[in-house]
């Protein structure tokens, strides 16, 4: 099995989807999936995937809770287009409607290790006041059409959105043959390793900002 | 050829004097490095924060560089623009930070800066909005004929930034 000189590199990642911190929404579900470039192939585990249903519990804490896992390994010849976890959540609104409460997007650690993640979630925004009483009377919220356009960086020069809780996630990295290939990572994380967004949250902002 | 990839992402700003804030990016580097994928310039989203005063972007950044030299190690350069509800853009600030040199993760909080005019300037500035702006961009990252400028401090960009760097070791270079 083992080769002396590899030609691509294996990424194995095991996490899971912790929960979210939403102050003003309840009973939601994300749907996951991970996007990646040209040279990279999932080679074992699913790429996407729709969690349970929540609701707040009845701790002051407040938290939503997935407790989601994530098992996937990829394998590519070169770190351009490195996978990233896109994530959107759904719930219900005043009327019964599905509607999203959120999109939003992180890259896979590539540092072998435990990593903890945050990440703000934003929805798209209508302009027109008219517009946002019609999407809130009927429903239909403004949505993107393929939630992996929030993995990239073209086309979103027209777009306004609105930044609303937050989905936290956590992950376990191990890759293989990386440094045979010639690439250095850097160091491999210490144990209690924080994004800099973990400490943020929708109730109190850090004066440090 | 050493290769030199950043993944990563600008996250978001924050302390500046309104929200509704979008930020156009870009890298430069020295004329040995030759971008093998991904995108130098961008603009973020607008975003309006619901709850605080930080706004999110989560703007991707995903480049492979090849080099033949560690001069012109590439800089981020920003500018970040308040757009209001009709759609005007101002100025908020200019800002640059080189990008690591050790492979990583790496946090970095760029801070920014703003021209400031004559005082009948910032009095219409007040009222009216807009102000003045640098001609063209590579003052951002440059150090010559900064001493012309007077200018004031605005809020920071917050970015996440992973390095991967390969065969730099074979040419002796230690990071």
């Amino acid at each position: 099995m083992a080769t002396s000189n590899p030609s691509a590199f294996l990424l194995t990642v095991n996490g899971q989807i912790e929960g979210a911190n939403f102050p003003e929404y309840d009973n939601l579900y994300c749907k996951y999936c991970f996007v990646h470039g040209h040279d990279w192939t999932s080679t074992s585990g699913l790429e996407e995937g729709i969690t349970q249903i929540t609701c707040k519990g009845s701790q002051s804490s407040r938290k939503l809770i997935w407790n989601f896992p994530l098992e996937t390994t990829f394998k590519s010849t070169s770190p351009s287009g490195w996978p990233q976890l896109v994530v959107s959540v759904y719930g219900p609104d005043v009327f019964g409607n599905d509607v999203v409460r959120g999109y939003g997007a992180t890259h896979i650690p590539f540092t072998p290790g435990p990593h903890a993640r945050t990440i703000p979630m934003f929805v798209p925004e209508s302009t027109w006041r008219l517009q946002k009483f019609t999407s809130w009377l009927l429903g239909r919220r403004p949505e993107y059409t393929d939630p992996k356009v929030v993995a990239q960086g073209e086309g979103r020069e027209v777009t306004r959105v609105r930044s609303q809780g937050f989905v936290t996630v956590s992950f376990h990295i191990m890759t293989k043959d990386m440094k045979k290939l010639g690439y250095d990572t850097g160091p491999a994380s210490p144990a209690n390793t924080q994004s800099a967004t973990s400490g943020w949250s929708t109730e109190e902002q850090p004066i440090n900002m | 050829m050493a290769e030199l990839h950043i993944i990563g992402h600008i996250v978001g700003a924050s302390g500046f004097p309104q929200n509704s804030l979008f930020c156009k990016w870009g890298v430069h580097t020295g004329g040995a490095w030759r971008l093998l994928s991904g995108l130098k310039e961008g603009q973020t989203q607008v975003d309006i924060p619901q709850t605080g005063d930080v706004a999110y972007w989560s703007h991707p950044i995903d480049l492979h560089y090849a080099t033949k030299g560690i001069q012109g190690w590439p800089k981020l350069h920003l500018q970040v623009w308040h757009q209001d509800s009709f759609g005007r853009c101002q100025l908020y600030g200019y800002g640059y930070c080189h990008v690591p040199s050790s492979p990583g993760h790496h946090r970095i909080s760029c801070a920014t800066w703003r021209p400031l005019g004559s005082w009948q300037e910032q009095l219409a500035q007040t009222f009216v909005g807009g102000g003045p702006q640098l001609r063209s961009p590579d003052l951002i990252y440059s150090g010559a004929d900064r001493y012309r400028l007077h200018t004031e401090a605005m809020g920071t960009v917050d970015l996440e930034l992973g390095v991967i760097m390969r065969h730099f070791d074979k040419y002796g270079v230690e990071s």
